[in-house]
């Protein structure tokens, strides 16, 4: 074979491979275009609540969890008089990491009689004067302990504790 | 005669000498303690301290839970583990106060305060805990809370320094909608038990 031929069939053969690389790419490349995924905007991300109920489950408990307060207070606190300091003994303790607000009402006649203001964790009040002067007796009356995020002040929830309150003069 | 009188002053001095170290030693004797000896009197003061009695407790202040009829259990609720902690030296009981209930994004939806459902009617409850960490997936002994209430509902006691779960059940009847969301807050009181 003659030197010319040999490069004819060369030139020939790398034309053709470059026709079949085109060929591939604008296949590939045009396939790919006409297939454009359209993905949902109204779509979350996540498993579909209710159909997984352990998931659900954890969810839920993260949240109740988040909620859990710990608190103290004396059952049975005794002013002196009805204007004097009682010791009420209310704490919110170091591990509750939110916020809280006591108020007492009287169970009988629904009457706030006492309202703190809000209270750090780790943190404690020990003797308090009530906000309504209160005649000599016994009181029944529920502590009702408000909790609130830390950071936000946002409420979360409450929940209380019966106490008996002793006016003695 | 002399000599008698040497010894009455010997005598004398030996009485003076141990009379003086009598006294030194029940002086010594004073400052540290002192025995009251049996059928005698002695005044001892005692101080009594009355030590108020502090209710400490652990409780959630919110319960998150979905109601679904797709669950093919008898309880339809999927509730978190409400965990009471009593941390007190004296037993607790916990009582629901009051519920509040708010329905009325459920059209044609009633409350049941029973438990027993039609097929427009819901019912919420709450149940202690029988395996631990595990949903009930039955209605049995469940304390159903009531619309509006305002009587006390006990749901727990507890020993000092004692730990106690319960789960949030409940029923909804089949022509309930699903697609809206409903409020039920109950109001969790613990108090000291009674006699105690």
């Amino acid at each position: 074979m003659s030197k010319k031929k040999k490069r004819a069939l060369m030139a020939i053969g790398i034309l053709l491979l470059l026709l079949i690389t085109i060929a591939v790419c604008y296949f590939l490349f045009t396939r790919e275009d006409t297939t454009d995924l359209q993905y949902d905007d109204n779509a979350t991300a996540g498993i579909l609540p209710g159909v997984d109920v352990d998931e659900r489950r954890k969810e839920l408990q993260n949240i109740l969890d988040r909620s859990m307060i710990a608190f103290s207070i004396n059952t049975s606190p005794v002013f002196l008089n009805g204007t004097s300091e009682g010791n009420l003994l209310i704490e919110n303790p170091g591990n509750n990491a939110k916020l809280l607000r006591v108020s007492i009402v009287v169970d009988k006649t629904e009457e706030e009689i006492y309202a703190s203001k809000y209270l750090k964790p780790g943190t404690y009040i020990e003797n308090v004067k009530l906000d309504k002067v209160l005649e000599k007796g016994t009181y029944d009356a529920t502590a009702y302990f408000s909790a609130y995020e830390e950071e936000s002040g946002e409420y979360i929830g409450r929940t209380g504790a019966h106490i008996t309150l002793t006016v003695q003069n | 005669m002399k000599k008698k009188n040497i010894f009455l002053q010997l005598a004398l001095t030996a009485a003076l000498l141990a009379s003086t170290f009598s006294t030194t030693a029940h002086a010594a004797e004073a400052t540290t303690t002192r025995d009251i000896p049996v059928g005698g009197s002695g005044q001892v003061e005692m101080v009594g301290t009355i030590e108020p009695t502090i209710l400490s407790v652990t409780m959630p202040s919110f319960v998150p839970f979905n109601i679904s009829n797709s669950l093919s259990t008898q309880n339809k609720v999927i509730s978190p583990r409400i965990n009471v902690k009593n941390n007190s030296n004296v037993p607790v009981q916990v009582d629901v106060a009051s519920t509040k209930v708010d329905i009325s994004k459920l059209k044609n939806t009633t409350w049941s305060n029973t438990g027993a459902v039609n097929d427009n009617q819901i019912a919420i409850g709450l149940k202690q805990e029988d395996t631990p960490n595990t949903m009930p997936t039955d209605l049995a002994n469940t304390r159903w809370l009531k619309d509006n209430q305002t009587e006390e509902m006990n749901v727990m006691v507890l020993n000092s320094n004692q730990e106690g779960a319960m789960y949030v059940v409940g029923t909804l009847g089949q022509k309930v909608s699903e697609s809206a969301t409903f409020n039920v807050t109950p109001t969790f009181v613990v108090s000291q038990t009674s006699g105690n």
